[in-house]
């Protein structure tokens, strides 16, 4: 459904990914992982349309430069890291800002549709009884629900995630995953996430792009990508004697 | 709920300009006040017989001067309202970006070469604000743009500073440089509704319309930049078109406004604070509710400034900066402890 070929993308004049090609088929949960600085946000913010990029990002065979933004946000959306609150909406009135790309006319009006489409989402993230809070209110955990719970009001094909669990407690971090998860499930979506933490990525995810310094070092399952010993290559050191370690004691 | 509280604000709104029109040093009864603006409106026969003069100073000086203030000040507040999404800052008002500024240099030049386009007459000052304003906005964003390619708000809002002084600067010298227009200079920069009559009001009626009507249409798009620029973008809103189409309203209404009023400042700031609190965050409420508050909020100022040391003026201006400083203070010092 997504089809990357030779992309090319960066900020002032500056590549920072270089020539990275890679394809999404439904239903899968692609992890993209590696060291800090390598391009992680920014090969999510060029599939977002955010940056200007060179090479193609298509969807469904369509260029999505040549996208409207209203018709792509249909398609894609992406939970960015925590955002910053300055105006105190409510959680409900969050939430249905999700429908924006939906709506038409000179007066866009949320049609019982969109009401009911919110309803679910709230509903499936735990938050309609809380639904006249205000966003200012919430912790962390919560605000990233209400943000999920946007992006699945939306209803995308494909969600893109920055580090969604940045800042989380583990509590909080499983459970946003696993809303995720079960999202994808649902007829042919796919999920594209940046994670740090690779238990996760072992949890979530069943392909996996290893970047370093912008280029695609590895990509595959990820125990595919540790076998290859990429992991040691890119991060300097041997996770896999690390994780056998750790585990170890955890057995003790 | 927001329905009973609107027609609330509504309500109050019209008492208040109503005893606007009340309020002034020759007592005139409030019947006699309804009479005279249905024989004016409706040519309806006046009940009893009235002195000229009291019909005159009625229709001719209080109301175009009530009616002036409330549109400006609705004017400035929608426009703050606007700015405020757009910056993802509510502490940032029109006069951040120097719009206020290019368009009080620009009424300098015309008030100095005493410049008066013959067919549009009254409308020229409001129509060099507007567009010096939104010349002012666009010098403001190309520099930013040069300066910090992300165009992040924290650079608009410095550079807006840095052109503003610039421009206050500039009208300095083109004051100090004809000084026999040094009064009338100063006098519309303090900020007046007085003597305006009703061809300013017809001005400033034009120029809020397509300004209002401008803004009103984006508000969902202002809801979804508050989150900012990426999020708007990747929920479907086209950022930089509707970000400069903003910007242009903002500057119709704001340009418009100092052009024929002067500089009056904060209660760009307050009426959205307020319309805020009352109404939630949602600008399909707080655009219009703000811009009936600021207009309330002004004419209120005008009262205050024509009666409390009749039959002296003070500046408007001061009054509303006498009433705003502090409660900017304390907006945001309330912000920093929470």
């Amino acid at each position: 459904m997504l089809n990357v070929s030779n992309l090319f993308c960066g900020y002032n004049n500056k590549d920072i990914i270089k020539d990275i090609s890679f394809e999404i088929e439904p239903g899968s949960n692609l992890c993209i992982i590696g060291p800090n600085g390598c391009g992680k946000s920014t090969l999510l913010k060029a599939l977002a349309n955010l940056i200007p990029y060179r090479g193609s990002i298509k969807i469904d065979g369509i260029e999505i430069s040549n996208i409207k933004r209203k018709t792509l946000a249909k398609k894609i959306a992406l939970l960015t890291q925590m955002n910053s609150i300055y105006f105190p909406y409510t959680i409900y009135e969050t939430v249905s800002l999700g429908r924006y790309c939906h709506m038409n006319g000179m007066v866009p009006r949320l049609s019982s549709i969109d009401k009911d489409i919110i309803y679910d989402s709230m509903e499936r993230l735990g938050l309609w009884g809380i639904r006249n809070t205000k966003i200012n209110q919430l912790s962390g955990g919560q605000l990233q629900r209400v943000f999920l719970a946007k992006i699945f009001a939306q209803d995308p094909k494909i969600i893109l995630l920055d580090e969604p669990t940045n800042h989380l407690d583990l509590k909080y971090q499983i459970e946003i995953l696993q809303y995720i998860n079960e999202w994808v499930k649902q007829n042919e979506r796919a999920v594209v996430a940046v994670l740090h933490d690779l238990n996760l990525v072992q949890l979530y995810g069943n392909k996996v792009i290893l970047l370093n310094d912008g280029k695609k070092h590895a990509y595959g399952t990820l125990k595919d990508v540790l076998i290859n010993n990429a992991l040691e290559e890119v991060y300097k050191i041997d996770i896999k004697k690390w994780m056998t370690e750790v585990l170890a004691k955890w057995q003790v | 709920m927001n329905k009973s509280k609107v027609i609330f604000t509504i309500a109050v709104t019209i008492i208040i300009m109503l005893s606007a029109v009340l309020i002034g040093t020759v007592d005139i009864k409030i019947s006699d006040i309804i009479n005279i603006i249905l024989y004016k409106l409706f040519n309806l026969p006046l009940v009893k017989e009235l002195k000229p003069n009291s019909i005159s100073i009625i229709w001719n000086l209080r109301l175009p001067r009530v009616f002036l203030a409330f549109l400006v000040g609705a004017a400035l507040s929608a426009s703050g309202t606007v700015i405020q999404s757009i910056l993802k800052n509510p502490l940032a008002s029109p006069y951040t970006l120097g719009v206020s500024s290019g368009s009080s240099f620009c009424a300098g030049l015309v008030i100095v070469f005493g410049i008066s386009i013959p067919i549009i007459g009254n409308i020229t000052l409001p129509l060099f604000g507007f567009i010096s304003g939104l010349v002012t906005v666009f010098a403001v964003i190309a520099f930013a743009k040069k300066v910090d390619e992300r165009l992040s708000n924290n650079t608009i809002i410095l550079v807006g500073m840095v052109f503003s002084l610039f421009i206050n600067a500039s009208l300095l010298i083109l004051t100090s440089l004809y000084r026999e227009n040094i009064e009338s200079i100063v006098l519309w920069q303090m900020g007046s509704f007085s003597l305006r009559g009703w061809g300013y009001v017809r001005a400033a009626l034009i120029f809020f319309i397509i300004g209002i009507i401008g803004v009103i249409k984006y508000t969902k798009e202002m809801d979804l930049l508050t989150f900012g620029e990426d999020e708007a973008k990747s929920n479907g809103v086209e950022t930089e078109k509707i970000k400069i189409r903003l910007m242009i309203y903002s500057s119709i209404l704001t340009g418009s406004a100092v052009a024929l009023s002067g500089i009056i400042g904060f209660v760009d700031l307050i009426a959205p604070h307020v319309a805020r609190k009352f109404f939630g965050s949602r600008h399909i409420y707080v655009l219009p509710m703000s811009a009936i508050f600021g207009g309330m909020l002004m004419v209120v100022s005008d009262i205050i400034a024509r009666t409390i040391i009749a039959p002296s003026e003070l500046p408007v201006s001061a009054v509303t900066a006498l009433i705003g400083a502090p409660f900017f203070a304390y907006i945001y010092f309330k912000k920093q402890v929470v």
